[in-house]
């Protein structure tokens, strides 16, 4: 029996695994070592690889009463030092609004999964990417969110891994905006070797040589040094409108537009050192096909296709990122367009802030919907001979 | 003028100003559970050589949970309305040797964390639990909760309260707390024997305080605390004729089982791993 931790981590190399177990084991090999979940389709292989696999590294799992409580355990998990995770799937994903809100409030580091299936209601248990306005905008009040979009296994593991990581360094919760389409997919994964994948910690007040009688759990930096549990720091977590000590007393409009326009801006100042997107053919074209998720995979088969069959001068980008949307990248890379293609597994979300984005760089945005299933080149590609006809 | 032994455990001031006074009205139950459990916390720390830093405290929304606002010299949080013992639970998980006591109201553990308050009683999660019972929602101006009796008039039963009213020890003592008893305010030396036997207590203990809200009851303090003594009895003389209708006070139970970290240890250990999460 084997005694050293380090023996129970994803060996690197090749391997083949599902989405939802690359998730699971980018966030064991992030540092999560708390899992709390409740099951939902198609969520659930997350929580299962995760059940399985916590104690196998020393961490804790369980599985809660509801999806309101299992992220409510990685608040109290975060504040004790330690990262945490949950995933659910777009029901779910709704009751974990009130949690958002709140760990924007107190600048609390936790993952949040979104397994997107569509709705409204039950809707069905099949893809969709109809939860990314509400990964934005669900949370009641203001304060920005951090929200990634895989489009493969290999981007289930990576992603999740940047997802802690990016949690720790803006002290802010972190959404994974999967997809059924990647959570239940099968192909490679290439594991790097564990000394060259980048683990991110929060900063600490002792990292800072900060003392606790002189220690503000809001303050000293634009992203405030976050003390641990059980250290010595006494720190009081707050949601309501604080000083930089924590004090909720004496309100004014000063002191609350200082709090939270600060949480707003250390995130949206930042949105460079944040985003990322990917781009092709961006040199000489006239129109552009941006998509996300897995709808970046047929997307790009697509665009190969109008370019080599059809001579379309079509250039590509895929969002990494979707909060905070990287809007400057997409305008510094974006040359003056003709017609801009948006195919998403919803009625036209993000064609939003994309059109904002380029609103004097391209004549019009073109929506391409789907729901419940994953576009097909085809689909996109009759899309948009017949806009181009 | 000589200070409360009981403030060196507080916030009085930071680089924000004060902190004190409290935010509770005059005459409120909530200041005195306060004093009663700090002077639980300093008798373990005494006797136990527990340390400050060893203690956590987490509540949820309401009055009772201003107790864990910013006021304590202790780790804390002030969460979410009835989340408070979901986010113990991760704390917890995280890290099982701090000392947990969580601060809540009966709307906060019976109405809005109802569901959280059973599973975390039946999972027998290592921590103490504070209910301060005042029988209605104080903190957005006196409406019926699950805790009210029946008849009572509130903001939101203006012809009386039709529905039966919850017995929270039984609820927790059905779930599967190790720990459960009932006091009030009134009874301060019960009340804080009764908290340091639930710090101490390996497994959920619960303890209900019966407090008066004075305003919202529109009744002198004085008078609801003698109420406080008058409707209560001990639990061995409960159940007789001549105290019928007397709510029972005192330790419903006192059991030992393992908790929930204790059971999932063997796991891990089972499994070969010795790291654990904060270690």
């Amino acid at each position: 029996m084997s005694r050293n931790p380090a023996d129970h981590l994803l060996t690197p190399g090749v391997h083949y695994l599902q989405g939802a177990q690359a998730c699971a084991e980018g966030a064991i090999l992030a540092g999560c070592r708390v899992y709390a979940g409740y099951p939902i389709t198609p969520a659930t292989e997350i929580m299962e690889h995760a059940a399985h696999r916590l104690p196998q590294v020393g961490g804790r799992f369980i599985q809660m009463e509801d999806e309101i409580s299992s992220a409510s355990v990685l608040l109290g998990a975060s504040w004790a030092g330690v990262k945490a995770m949950t995933a659910t799937s777009s029901p779910g994903f709704s009751l974990m609004q009130e949690v958002i809100s709140f760990a924007i409030m107190t600048e609390t580091p936790l993952v949040i999964v979104d397994v997107q299936r569509p709705g409204p209601g039950q809707g069905y248990i099949t893809t969709s990417q109809e939860d990314v306005m509400q990964a934005r905008w669900g949370h009641h009040g203001e304060g920005s969110i951090i929200a990634l979009s895989p489009a493969s296994v290999q981007d289930m593991f990576d992603f999740t891994v940047e997802a802690f990581n990016l949690a720790e360094r803006w002290r802010t919760p972190v959404l994974l905006m999967a997809e059924e389409t990647v959570a239940h997919m099968r192909e490679r994964l290439v594991v790097p070797p564990l000394a060259d994948i980048r683990i991110v910690n929060r900063i600490t007040p002792q990292d800072l040589g900060i003392a606790p009688e002189s220690y503000l759990p809001y303050g000293h930096a634009q992203v405030p040094p976050m003390a641990i549990w059980g250290q010595g720091y006494a720190i009081n977590h707050v949601s309501l409108v604080h000083h930089a000590d924590g004090n909720v007393t004496r309100y004014s409009p000063k002191v609350h537009f200082e709090n939270v326009a600060r949480i707003h801006h250390k995130i949206e100042d930042n949105v460079d050192e944040i985003a990322r997107l990917d781009a092709r053919w961006l040199e000489g074209c006239r129109h552009l096909l941006i998509c996300y998720g897995s709808v970046a995979r047929t997307g790009i088969e697509a665009a190969l296709e109008a370019r080599e069959q059809r001579n379309i001068p079509l250039g590509f980008i895929r969002l990494k990122t979707l909060w905070p949307f990287p809007e400057s990248q997409l305008r510094a890379r974006v040359p003056d367009l003709d017609t801009v293609f948006v195919p998403e597994m919803n009625l036209g979300m993000m064609k939003h802030p994309i059109t904002e984005a380029l609103r004097d760089r391209c004549r019009r945005v073109v929506s391409i919907p789907s729901l419940g299933g994953l576009h097909s080149p085809e689909l996109i590609l009759s899309r948009i001979y017949e806009e181009l006809a | 003028m000589k200070k409360h032994p009981m403030l060196k455990y507080l916030k009085e001031e930071g680089p924000a100003g004060p902190r004190l006074p409290l935010i509770m009205c005059p005459g409120c139950g909530v200041g005195q559970v306060l004093n009663y459990t700090l002077r639980a916390v300093d008798t373990v720390i005494h006797e136990d050589g527990l340390r400050p830093e060893d203690f956590v405290f987490i509540s949820g929304v309401g009055c009772s949970s201003r107790l864990a606002s910013h006021y304590l010299n202790f780790d804390s949080a002030w969460t979410l309305h009835g989340r408070a013992l979901a986010v113990a639970t991760g704390a917890l998980l995280a890290n099982p040797k701090l000392k947990i006591i969580v601060f809540t109201g009966d709307g906060d553990a019976a109405a809005i964390g109802g569901n959280h308050f059973i599973h975390t009683c039946r999972r027998n999660l290592d921590m103490t639990i504070l209910c301060i019972n005042n029988g209605l929602y104080g903190m957005t101006g006196g409406q019926v909760a699950p805790t009210t009796p029946l008849g009572q008039t509130t903001t939101t039963t203006p012809y009386g309260n039709v529905e039966d009213e919850f017995d929270l020890c039984r609820l927790a003592q059905t779930a599967g707390a190790t720990y459960v008893a009932r006091w009030s305010t009134a009874h301060p030396h019960q009340t804080i024997k009764t908290i340091t036997r639930g710090i101490r207590k390996k497994g959920t203990a619960f303890v209900e305080i019966l407090s008066q809200c004075p305003v919202h009851f529109k009744t002198a303090p004085a008078e609801m605390f003698r109420g406080l003594k008058k409707s209560t009895v001990p639990l061995k003389k409960a159940g007789r004729k001549e105290t019928q209708g007397r709510i029972p006070v005192g330790e419903f139970c006192d059991i030992d089982k393992p908790d929930w970290v204790a059971r999932y240890q063997k796991i891990i250990d089972r499994l070969g791993s010795d790291e654990s999460p904060h270690e």
